[in-house]
């Protein structure tokens, strides 16, 4: 059994196509320590199947920084997956 | 430390954008140019009717990425001051979503920063349009932000 202290807590945001997508604009989250921002994208993809057509369009931030998907998350990450910007 | 960020001006609002209160922002006695973008809000898209777009936005990232491209345009372009505001929520057509003002001693400098910085505000600024036709509403299509952090120059 992995102890609790290998736990992290992380804030993940949702905006655009994927917000709606969820129907959700923020939660917390717990992962185990080593989880990267692309196991995180599988576990939502997982519980909302419909944000597998946005995969290969989404980008990710990590406390509003676009970074890699290899990024492993750390306690109190503030983490968002991005779909394609269009301000302007 | 003080920085040429310091005098510019990078907002998100929710009421209607002042062009004239920025221009007059930017400019100064010692410039001889300003150069402005002036985004609005179109009629139609591909063929299709517009009624109305709402921007939604990342807002502390796309703050501090707006900084960021002020940044850049002070290190590549020899320009005064940076005005640059976008607006989030409901807007109707005609009216202003994104104004950029850079003022400049030299024309050229402030065309090439004011073109900068509405492209790369485009790409790689976290805001989201969603645009709301007679009969449906969509997120526009936008566009991938680079994974990595912009380029910049070498620090």
């Amino acid at each position: 059994m992995p102890s609790v202290s290998s736990s992290i807590r992380a804030k993940v945001l949702f905006f655009g196509r994927v917000r709606e997508l969820t129907g959700l604009s923020e939660e917390g989250v717990e992962v185990r320590e080593g989880t990267t921002l692309a196991d995180l994208l599988e576990r939502y993809m997982r519980r909302y199947p419909q944000l597998a057509g946005l995969r290969a369009s989404l980008v990710v931030s990590r406390n509003q920084e676009f970074v890699e998907w290899d990024t492993r998350i750390v306690s109190g990450d503030e983490i968002a997956f991005l779909p394609p910007v269009s301000g302007g | 430390m003080p920085s040429a960020l310091d005098n510019d001006l990078y907002e998100l609002v929710r009421a209607a954008i002042d062009p004239a209160a920025l221009v007059q922002f930017v400019r100064a006695g010692q410039d001889g140019a300003i150069v402005v973008f002036d985004g609005f809000v179109r009629n139609e898209t591909h063929g299709r009717v517009t009624k109305q777009l709402e921007y939604e936005a990342y807002e502390p990232m796309a703050l501090a990425k707006m900084r960021e491209i002020g940044a850049q345009i002070h290190e590549e372009f020899a320009v005064h001051r940076v005005a640059m505001v976008h607006r989030l929520g409901r807007l109707e057509i005609g009216e202003t979503s994104v104004f950029i003002a850079v003022s400049a001693p030299h024309r050229a400098a402030a065309f090439d920063a004011c073109r900068f910085a509405i492209d790369t505000l485009k790409r790689a600024v976290p805001i989201w349009k969603k645009e709301y036709f007679q009969d449906g509403a969509v997120w526009a299509e936008g566009e991938i932000p680079p994974a990595a952090p912009e380029a910049k120059p070498a620090s």
